[in-house]
């Protein structure tokens, strides 16, 4: 019995930790390869990935200012700070990364918006921020896996529920943030940028696709493991995976679509179907609802199952 | 020669450290450790005296202008039967018949999360009380504090949109020397109020024969609200 009623968090926020794991994990893969690779030129890939992160945080911070009880009130938290508080760090985080997601737009389309007389005003923008591209990225790929990370210690602060209380949340929302993250960033940069679907860019991201997702299955044994065997709120919380409708989006929604999806797509199909386009679609698909469903689920049971 | 300078500068580097080093280590102790002259307010409910009447909620209402049925305390009606058996009163299979009750609401923690994962400060700690209370003008309605709070004792004030706790009437009763609102209104001597670090204070002389218990203890968050709980049944 307690004071407020329902779930203090509820869907926007779920949405949110999803958009905001997509912004990061699609900058962290992208600049990842950029650095990896030693490139200089812009690719399709760094134009799917800046285009998605700054498009995907833009949405999240409206499903974060939407959520407050009064979204007006959303100034004071850039007014007011305190540092032991996870959300107050994540803000002055945010507070650089959404700009800087901008600026490597603006890289990013440079020539596009050559094209566009309209645009015009942006283009001394861009030559003033040329010199500094390199610190830029690499700023912008330390506070991408930050953000993804951030989101997880965000909610694992929440004492009361032992689903959301663990240590390995941060690491399971940058894996399956960035396997999210790197599935719209192909899926972007082959739709609208004419990437080739088998160029060695996508090659890279197709073989880091499965040990991440080796990954994230193990993280999520971790907690359940964590919970099964631990104390008595622990083993109450167990049954997040068990029992109820949270435990069958799990298994559909995670499981299924998430891990199994991309799985069967690839090698359970012949060769010439897991290499078609629709192959393609679907697998990227399938990662990206397994995602919002991995979010969802530990929101919600999360708080279902309180001490 | 050499050696006199060595050891003129092994005796600057001695006064220069002390210098540095001596008022550092002055105001890093007695940072966290309890001040026995602040007061240390807390609460006690007695399960035995509480007949579950509700007019704590009501004088909470009204003290704090809350909106209507609305109160920053719940009362918990506990049933000491088994699920499925009779009741061992009544005899009755499903009764409300026992009169256990318990108090929930703001557990005033020393230690207290909501304050620590509140991004704007506005749940905070009053600096002359010590207690758990909120600045109204600071919070921007995140519900960090709701999800944060091991009580589930933190709510959203629908007139102000802003998050709400019990804070002792700290600023509706304490601040006029005022019990707080419940405490006046209870007729059975439920509830006692008062300043623990006082030696003098009956809160104080309570617990010094009494058993307490606090809630969750195993968070850390060491609450200033203390239950007196009902051990047994009749004879």
């Amino acid at each position: 019995m307690g004071l407020s009623e329902g779930v203090a968090w509820p869907w926007p926020i779920a949405v949110y930790l999803f958009l905001a794991g997509i912004s990061g994990g699609s900058l962290v893969v992208a600049l990842a390869i950029r650095f990896f690779k030693g490139q200089t030129e812009t690719t399709p890939l760094y134009k799917a990935a800046s285009l998605i992160s700054f498009v995907t945080i833009a949405l999240g911070m409206l499903c974060l200012v939407l959520d407050l009880t009064n979204p007006l009130f959303f100034w004071r938290i850039l007014v007011f700070y305190n540092f032991t508080s996870v959300m107050s760090v994540g803000v002055i985080a945010l507070c650089v990364y959404i700009p800087l997601t901008a600026v490597l737009c603006l890289y990013a389309f440079e020539d596009e918006i050559k094209s566009i007389p309209a645009l015009s005003f942006l283009l001394p923008i861009i030559n003033m921020l040329k010199p500094v591209r390199k610190p830029c990225e690499v700023t912008a790929l330390i506070l991408a896996a930050s953000v993804c990370a951030y989101t997880g210690f965000l909610i694992s602060a929440l004492i009361r529920f032992p689903l959301i209380n663990t240590a390995v949340l941060p690491a399971l929302f940058i894996a399956s943030g960035v396997s999210a993250g790197a599935a719209a960033s192909k899926m972007l940069s082959v739709f609208l940028f004419k990437e080739d679907m088998h160029s060695s860019e996508l090659k890279i991201l197709h073989g880091a696709e499965w040990p991440i997702m080796i990954a994230e299955i193990l993280f999520i044994c971790m907690i359940a493991m964590s919970l099964a065997t631990g104390n008595a709120g622990a083993q109450s919380a167990f049954e997040a995976f068990t029992a109820g409708v949270w435990a069958n989006l799990f298994w559909i929604g995670v499981v299924g679509v998430g891990f199994l999806g991309p799985i069967l797509l690839n090698f359970a199909t012949g060769k010439t179907f897991s290499h078609s386009a629709k192959a393609f679609y679907l697998s990227g698909f399938c990662a990206i609802s397994g995602m919002m469903c991995l979010r969802l689920f530990i929101l919600y049971a999360g708080q279902t199952y309180a001490i | 020669m050499s050696e006199n300078i060595e050891r003129r500068r092994f005796l600057k580097g001695i006064g220069a450290a002390s210098l540095i080093l001596g008022p550092m280590g002055c105001t890093s102790v007695k940072d966290d450790n309890e001040d026995a002259n602040k007061p240390h307010y807390v609460m006690v409910f007695d399960q035995n005296k509480c007949v579950g009447c509700g007019e704590c909620k009501e004088a909470c209402n009204v003290a704090n202008n809350l909106p209507d049925g609305k109160s920053r305390m719940l009362m918990e009606h506990q049933s000491g039967g088994v699920e499925g058996q009779a009741c061992p009163h009544c005899g009755k299979e499903e009764c409300n018949c026992e009169r256990k009750f318990v108090r929930v609401s703001c557990q005033q923690c020393k230690n207290a999360p909501c304050v620590s994962v509140c991004p704007t400060g506005a749940a905070h700690k009053d600096p002359k009380t010590g207690i758990v209370t909120m600045d109204a003008s600071k919070c921007a309605g995140c519900k960090y504090c709701i999800g944060a709070c091991p009580y589930n004792a933190r709510f959203i004030n629908e007139e102000t949109d802003v998050a709400d706790n019990c804070d002792f009437c700290l600023n509706s009763k304490l601040s006029k020397g005022e019990l707080p609102a419940c405490v006046q209104q209870c007729k059975y001597d439920a509830l006692i109020f008062g300043d623990a670090n006082d030696p003098t204070s009956y809160v104080n002389k309570l617990l010094a024969v009494k058993d307490s218990v606090r809630m969750k203890p195993q968070f850390g968050t060491e609450p200033s609200l203390r239950y007196i709980p009902v051990v047994k049944l009749g004879v």
